[in-house]
């Protein structure tokens, strides 16, 4: 049985007289923290989000409906906790102040430079496509589980993934600008040109055209 | 350590996007898969005991 079935089982097959909301929540954990290291790009801050979405979903506990979703419902808890923590903090905090050590490997190890290249572009990517990345291609869930978990169409899922590898490829191919950017780059490039011949005939017409 | 995606193996019909999405597969799945596997922290397993006990 795969992590993911596992953790699914006790929504799937549910007997409400049987499920047992902390054994359910113990199960969940290990998928937890990996949607929060996506989410926080740092293992402590990771570990610090899904303790306190934790405490939150205890709080909360009475709330939650048996025989939804289980999986979705701590999904959102642990979402909306990483919204409000990155609100707060840029209320506090300079924006230009990233954590340090984003995705770093645990335990002193070190990566090759291109292992090491991947970690720094993936944490360049938007939160929600690192999080989309990391469940359908780490996870192993299909698009339309991680719609479900997520509350967003399939459509847009397959969106957030596309980019997010495109853009991951064009970085570490050596492509700094995304393919929106790059065409408006050239696009101002030939606008530019343009003005410029123009000031060239102006000039040579003792008129100067520059504005 | 996955290699670089231009070094990566290709099959007969596989296309250099092919390639790379492989690459980037194997790269996320070293970086994430440690994490599910580490022990739940224990502060948190006695946060949830604890709630459980009340």
């Amino acid at each position: 049985m795969t992590l993911n079935q596992t953790m699914t089982r006790d929504v799937t097959t549910i007997d409400e007289t049987e499920w047992d909301f902390h054994e359910a929540l113990v199960n969940v954990l290990p998928s937890l923290r990996q949607q929060a290291y996506a989410l926080t790009r740092n293992r402590a801050d990771a570990d610090d989000l899904v303790q306190a979405a934790v405490g939150n979903a205890l709080a909360a506990k009475t709330s939650f409906q048996v025989g939804t979703n289980f999986k979705a419902w701590m999904l959102r808890i642990v979402r909306n906790r990483f919204l409000s923590d990155m609100r707060r903090r840029r209320e506090t905090v300079a924006i230009e102040d990233a954590p340090q050590e984003l995705f770093a490997r645990s335990g002193g190890q070190e990566d090759n430079l291109v292992m090491q290249e991947l970690r720094r572009n993936l944490a360049r990517l938007p939160a929600d496509q690192r999080l989309a990345l990391m469940m359908i291609t780490v996870q192993g869930m299909s698009y339309e589980e991680v719609s479900e978990q997520l509350g967003v169409a399939v459509g847009t899922l397959k969106c957030r993934v596309f980019r997010a590898r495109k853009q991951l490829q064009a970085w570490l191919m050596g492509d700094e600008a995304p393919t929106r950017a790059k065409a408006t780059r050239v696009a101002m490039t030939a606008s530019a040109r343009g003005r410029d011949a123009r000031n060239i005939k102006g000039a040579e017409a003792g008129v100067s055209l520059q504005h | 350590m996955p290699a670089r995606p231009a070094q990566a193996r290709k099959g007969r019909n596989s296309s250099p996007r092919d390639a790379f999405d492989l690459w980037l597969k194997r790269g996320l799945h070293d970086m994430f898969d440690d994490v599910a596997r580490e022990p739940i922290p224990p502060e948190l397993l006695a946060l949830i005991d604890k709630d459980r006990q009340s």
